[in-house]
């Protein structure tokens, strides 16, 4: 059993080997890791000795901690190590590249590595990602904890688990565990975002690749306008076309606003015929107005039918719209007479009919209308969501709380990313 | 793709070249613009062509690393190199900034006194200015600060026409080279080199294309866009040093830094002319003492991997909103002191980036080099590789040169 107890990758590199004489055979230049139960597990390590590279593996160590690593191999049984594009290394591969923090949502350095033995191997156990782990690399841990000692400070740790962690580099993901693993495609739609938005173009691309459609649908339209057309550029149209169907029209028009026209043209070819056309119709108007924020999908029902049957009928309409807390009431004409919630619907008797229920004062705006004037109203009336009307009164969309608070105080993934 | 279609995706790309170029040119730089000119005269016009093509080289390098790689200089540098190494390079560039700022805060002290403002009315409030720009301000507002002020730099052509050099001595010595082996020619020479080319700069660049996410198959947009830059800062330059020689140098004035340029003019190219001069001293200090700190604070965060971002509250991103604030409270606080030693803090901020250009210029090309960071275009063997490699040598060879004997001097 080489390893007992813990160590840091830092500290065991450049370190010297042994052999059974008690010779130098070489340095340590790097580790091999290998898919391990639960955790990633060192197979090989790479010993440099006179400007080659060997490879030991981890049943001929002998003993392996802070203060020595030794091996049962001579100088004459050192095998040379021959790379192979399958092969993970530690310190090439993931010491000071950025990974994913997968509980935080963020995305981190790792500044070292550390290891614990089990069972026998030495097992990857967490990545260091916090100032400790530099002051590690740079020699000074000791001299820094002794150096806030006199401020009656601490240096803290600062840990992640490597089961909480996704590299970025697409062939590290193979290395799966058997403990449930929390991975970047589980996160919420908008942290993936984030995630991909402070990750190189390439590395993030990779990262939206993994999702399922819904999800991926999602944290699309929480990206920056470039990425967004980045990633749909690279994936055919038919792809493209599912993805942007998940989505709910006024997301999707915005998406595809953003594209070149071509593309877009391409990939509404592809989404099947109504949804066309809602998205079609929303990108007619302008893009800071009431109808550039408006959805066309909406709940809305004639006066003249019971609660009873609106209930039912919402349970089935419900399933593919995004907003659902306001039911509007339109006649013949498609002409806004009122709105009831769903609340009051649930409360209501079911034999009352819509027009008994609903409330008909409403708050209305034109497409035309500005988004500061939707916001004024939105915040006044502490509505959920506002309905725009043409000026014959038909309903044509809604514009709803989170496209509002978009405008106000837009995310940070999709601000424009720094700087100067 | 037709003309105007090509002209569109080039504009949308040009960008971060001809900003990183301009931005350049700050205080410090014109400083050594213009104490050359007014020491060496013509003679010294002509540094500007090798210069010049040394910047194109070396950006066009840097540009092609932020576009294959998609990530910037400091975080290449760590990914690559490790920790220890990132870590002393950005000390150094944490110190040299300092030492740059402090160059833009006295390049706006002086410019304001110049006008008739006071300084220490001024300076606190730009600073405060500057600080709350950046951290309340976005990024696009910033921008557009930034390019509108770039146009100012107009100043400099026009008071090296009010300046009225002696135009056959100008193209004589822009095209001629004369070295004087003189320790002062030599050493300003290379400053020139050093100061046109700095290691912020390539950080900010790199930074900047791998930021927009420019893609591979805007690579000669992107060279073009870096040809342009180098040209038009350089331009800038020359025509600092040209109304320094027309004026200064023809009349013998020995001057320390810009300001005094800038008052020294007027005797000699009119009013108007010290007023361009103060004016556009002025726009490219706050320029600098806008840029420098940020990009410091960036760097710093990208290679550490702290959290940075300019909307990001003093929580989220201590280190970031830190090194920003540090950089332009010490360099506007130094330069409000009496008598502080300005000029001695601005040579020692020279010779750390002296120090450093060498590291980086070898850190990049080698990276640029390698074949598993850069894949198929990776900079080997052609004549790219060549120019490449003779160039990063040069500057190695002159810096190490300029370091040493400003060493020297002091033993």
């Amino acid at each position: 059993m080489p390893l007992f107890g813990e160590l840091f990758l830092s500290e065991i590199i450049k370190r010297p080997v042994f052999d059974p004489k008690g010779e130098i055979i070489g340095r340590v230049k790097d580790v091999i890791i290998v898919k391990g139960d639960p955790f990633p597990k060192i197979a090989v390590i790479l010993v440099e000795r006179k400007n080659e590279v060997y490879a030991i593996r981890w049943e001929e160590i002998n003993l392996f901690n802070k203060r020595i690593i030794s091996t049962y191999l001579t100088v004459t049984l050192l095998q040379k190590y021959t790379p192979s594009k399958d092969d993970l290394l530690a310190v090439r591969d993931i010491l000071d590249k950025q990974i994913v923090d997968a509980n935080g949502a963020k995305v981190v350095r790792a500044n070292d590595i550390k290891l614990e033995g089990y069972d026998g191997d030495a097992v990857l156990i967490a990545v260091d990602v916090g100032m400790r782990g530099i002051l590690r690399r740079l020699g000074v841990e000791r001299g820094s904890e002794e150096f806030l000692r006199l401020f009656q400070a601490q240096l803290p740790y600062n840990l992640i688990g490597w089961n909480y962690i996704q590299p970025l580099k697409p062939e590290l993901k193979e290395i799966a565990l058997t403990v449930p693993r929390q991975m970047v495609s589980e996160l919420h739609p908008a942290d993936i975002a984030e995630i991909i938005s402070q990750v190189s173009r390439d590395e993030g691309a990779h990262l939206f690749r993994d999702l399922d459609i819904e999800t991926a649908a999602e944290a699309l339209s929480e990206l920056k306008p470039e990425m967004q057309a980045d990633i749909l550029n690279a994936m055919d149209a038919e792809k493209a076309a599912d993805i942007i169907e998940e989505m709910p029209p006024d997301d999707a028009a915005d998406v595809l606003s953003d594209l070149p026209t071509e593309k877009a043209k391409e990939i509404l070819e592809h989404i099947e015929k109504e949804e066309a056309e809602d998205i079609q119709e929303l990108l007619g108007h302008e893009e800071d107005t009431a109808g550039g924020l408006m959805t066309n999908e909406f709940i809305a029902y004639p006066p003249d039918i019971t609660v009873q049957e609106a209930i039912e009928k919402f349970k089935k309409d419900a399933e593919e719209i995004e907003t659902v807390y306001y039911i509007y009431v339109i006649d013949e004409k498609e002409r806004l007479v009122g709105v009831t919630s769903l609340r009051e619907l649930l409360l209501a008797e079911p034999s009352a009919r819509l027009a008994e229920i609903m409330v008909t004062k409403l708050k209305t705006v034109v497409p035309g209308a500005d988004e500061m004037v939707v916001a004024e109203i939105i915040s006044k009336y502490n509505l959920v969501a506002l309905p725009v009307v043409d000026s014959e009164g038909v309903l044509l969309g809604i514009v709803t709380i989170d496209d509002i608070i978009d405008t106000l105080l837009p995310p940070a993934a999709k601000r424009k990313r720094r700087k100067v | 793709m037709n003309f105007w279609k090509r002209s569109v995706a080039f504009l949308s790309v040009i960008g971060p070249g001809i900003l990183a170029a301009n931005i350049g040119n700050d205080g410090s730089g014109i400083t050594t613009y213009s104490v050359s000119g007014a020491r060496f005269g013509y003679h010294i016009l002509w540094t500007m062509i090798p210069t010049t093509i040394c910047l194109i080289v070396i950006q066009n390098m840097i540009a092609r690393l932020g576009i294959v790689t998609g990530k910037g200089l400091s975080a290449l540098i760590r990914e690559n190199y490790g920790v220890k190494v990132t870590f002393f390079l950005l000390l150094g560039l944490f110190i040299a900034n300092i030492g740059t700022s402090v160059a833009n805060f006295a390049g706006l002290a002086a410019s304001a006194e110049i006008i008739g403002i006071n300084k220490y009315l001024l300076l606190p409030v730009i600073a405060i200015a500057v600080w709350l720009l950046v951290t309340k301000g976005t990024y696009v507002i910033i921008e557009r600060i930034l390019l509108g002020a770039c146009f100012i730099y107009i100043g400099y052509v026009i008071a090296a026409f009010m300046a009225r050099p002696d135009w056959t001595q100008a193209i004589r010595g822009t095209l001629i080279p004369t070295i004087k082996w003189d320790y002062e020619f030599i050493a300003l020479s290379i400053a020139i080199i050093g100061t046109t080319i700095t290691p912020w700069m390539q950080f900010y660049l790199q930074s900047s294309i791998a930021d927009k996410g420019i893609k591979i198959k805007d690579l000669s947009a992107t060279k073009a866009d870096v040809v342009i830059g180098s040209l038009t800062t350089d331009t800038i330059s020359f025509f600092i040093m040209l109304t320094c020689a027309a004026t200064l140098y023809v009349h013998n004035i020995r001057i320390e830094n810009a300001s005094e340029a800038a008052i020294a003019l007027k005797p000699l190219a009119g009013e108007y002319a010290s007023l361009f001069f103060a004016i556009s001293l002025g726009n490219a200090s706050l320029l600098g003492a806008i840029v420098v700190p940020l990009t410091t604070a960036y760097v710093i965060c990208e290679g550490m991997g702290w959290e940075s971002g300019l909307n990001k509250t003093f929580k989220e991103a201590p280190q970031f909103l830190g090194i920003y604030t540090i950089i332009i409270a010490l360099a506007g606080f130094v330069v409000l002191i009496p008598k502080a030693p300005l000029i001695f803090l601005m040579v020692l901020a020279s010779f750390i980036n002296g120090l450093l250009l060498p590291f980086i210029l070898l850190y990049a090309i080698s990276m640029a080099n390698n074949r598993q960071i850069m894949g198929n275009y990776a900079i080997s063997k052609g004549y790219s590789y060549y120019i490449a490699w003779s160039t990063v040598i040069v500057i190695i060879c002159l810096t190490v040169f300029l370091v040493v004997t400003t060493i020297i001097p002091i033993t």
